[in-house]
């Protein structure tokens, strides 16, 4: 099973990222989430998602998902694509485990208002 | 207050630039639950300082749905009322998180200031540089010398130095639900405004039932009226503005929710730029983010274009000033072009309506909204009141409040009480409401 996110259903409304700091923290806290909603450019209405996985970072844009290998986004950005400044933690943080010693899990899919994500 | 809080209420005095915290005690808690009726305790007991409170909810920040809101209560001048404001967006989130429940700021500051709230600390700055900057170039100026994009702020632009009595307060870009002229009380205290940012970790007394509680909540909500709708449009159309929503559509690009809000309240227009383009806009500033039903609706009843209230309710938002009543005194006194209106900003004055009783904003629709409530009927003004005073205790987004039957009284009191170890009963929620309402 994976993650999959729709960019274009996601309303940018952080409780994937508050599920997941639950699901790390045992508490709501941010800091350690793998998913993340990505609002750095907020003037531009410019967002989406990104999940720490194993091997790598999945992106989902409103153009469409986007699969990088880890490091990739600092050291060798796509020509013409901005880094996005909320992407650097990532690499920091834990990857996705599927919550799986939880059984509401996986909590960013359960949580999301909008059913964004789902099991892929 | 050990669970679902910093523990911790911040007074800054910004005459003698000194800043102190107390503990929120389990007492007032336990009596006030939290949110405005927190806030308005706090305003009662610095009122020699004509205090401005800023807190959040007893759920903010957290996986109730909805909970979303903080609130700023203060004296409002244009109706000398204690009047409570709704923060939105993801400002009430960054405050739970700051490190501070409640911020009480009195008196004021010898020079422009503004406060810079992280992590458990607060600064009080200077403000020199942004003063005579508008609410956009200030943001901007913060987070750039933070280093930080996610800053989170409440600021206010010219009208709010100049003390007017249309100033609003505004939050990071967007217009708030600021119609009591709060902008004005931030300019008589040189205060520009407030930064926050946080990495706080809210811990819950029972982590296990809340969350499977909330997750109850959340799973009726979204059976809820409302599912199919989205954005500012459909809101408009519930209220019987149902030309909103074609007038509107040619430059709708994206709609947002505030944090965790299971309704887009927002609706992003775009103003130079392709609104259907999806790839990241060329333009740095292509367009706005629009927050203000009311203001939406006065500048289309105007006769103005889409893209002209679109940019109309920008430079409202540059400025700080509330665009529900630009639009209302522009009708009134007959101007109608875009030049004209912008151009009387800093002469507009002039009363505007405000439905209800002067407490809680009617930047909220004072009526239930695709949802039907059971209890609205027999007394609409009463239900909203009421509605609006336990959302604003709690946390949660006024107009999810009046768009979800689902979110109920039992559901936040019970959630609470599985939060806090706080035994929370319908009593004290009669009280913390009817203290707000008297």
């Amino acid at each position: 099973m994976a993650i999959k996110i729709d960019a274009l259903k996601c309303t940018g409304c952080m409780a994937c990222e508050m599920a997941c700091g639950y699901h790390r923290d045992d508490g709501f806290a941010l800091l350690s989430s793998c998913i993340v909603a990505y609002r750095t450019k907020e003037k531009k209405d410019y967002f989406g998602v990104l999940l720490k996985r194993e091997e790598d970072l999945l992106i989902a844009r409103p153009e469409g998902t986007e699969i990088k290998r880890i490091g990739e986004t600092e050291e060798t950005p796509a020509a013409g694509k901005q880094q996005d400044a909320s992407a650097k933690p990532m690499l920091l943080r834990e990857a996705c485990d599927l919550c799986e010693e939880m059984d509401l899990g996986p909590m960013c899919i359960k949580f999301c208002p909008f059913d964004a994500i789902s099991e892929d | 207050m050990e669970y679902l809080s910093a523990n911790k209420i911040l007074v800054v005095d910004l005459a003698s630039a000194e800043v102190t915290d107390d503990e929120l005690s389990d007492e007032l808690v336990g009596e006030k639950i939290g949110g405005a009726a927190v806030a308005k305790h706090l305003y009662e007991q610095h009122a020699d300082g004509d205090p401005i409170v800023i807190g959040t909810g007893l759920l903010t920040g957290t996986l109730f749905p909805a909970a979303a809101a903080g609130v700023i209560t203060a004296k409002s001048p244009v109706t000398g009322k204690i009047s409570h404001c709704p923060i939105t967006l993801k400002v009430g989130l960054e405050i739970q998180y700051s490190g501070f429940d409640y911020i009480v700021i009195k008196g004021k500051s010898p020079e422009p200031a503004f406060l810079w709230i992280h992590d458990g600390v607060a600064d009080i700055s200077s403000a020199a540089d942004v003063w005579g900057k508008n609410v956009w170039e200030t943001t901007d100026t913060w987070r750039k010398a933070m280093g930080d994009d996610l800053i989170q702020t409440i600021v206010i632009g010219k009208a709010g130095e100049d003390q007017s009595d249309l100033a609003q307060v505004c939050y990071n870009y967007w217009a708030s639900g600021d119609r009591w002229g709060f902008g004005k009380n931030f300019g008589a205290k040189n205060l520009k405004g407030l930064a926050f940012r946080g990495m706080g970790l809210l811990e819950m007394a029972d982590a296990e039932e809340f969350v499977e509680l909330a997750l109850d909540v959340l799973e009726e909500v979204k059976e809820g009226e409302f599912v199919s709708k989205k954005g500012i449009g459909d809101i408009c159309t519930a209220i019987g503005e149902s030309d909103i929503n074609a007038w509107l559509a040619p430059i709708v690009h994206r709609h947002s929710a505030c944090y965790n809000t299971p309704y887009a309240t927002n609706t992003f227009v775009f103003l130079d730029e392709d609104a259907k383009k999806l790839t990241e806009p060329e333009h740095p500033e292509p367009g706005f983010l629009i927050t203000d039903i009311f203001g939406l609706i006065g500048f289309k009843k105007i006769g103005l274009s889409a893209v002209e209230a679109g940019n109309l309710l920008k430079a409202c938002a540059k400025y700080g000033i509330d665009a529900a009543a630009v639009a209302e005194l522009s009708l009134a006194t007959g101007k109608k072009t875009l030049a004209e209106i912008q151009g009387s900003f800093a002469t507009l004055v002039g009363a505007v309506t405000r439905p209800g009783s002067g407490i809680f904003s009617p930047w909220c629709p004072n009526q239930p909204l695709f949802g039907k409530f059971d209890d609205a009927g027999d007394d609409p003004t009463a239900w909203w009141e009421r509605r609006m005073a336990v959302a604003s205790i709690f946390g949660i987004h006024p107009i999810l409040a009046v768009m979800s039957p689902e979110i109920t009284e039992d559901d936040l009191l019970e959630i609470a009480t599985v939060g806090t170890e706080v035994e929370f009963s319908q009593d004290t929620l009669d009280n913390a409401v009817n203290y707000l309402l008297k």
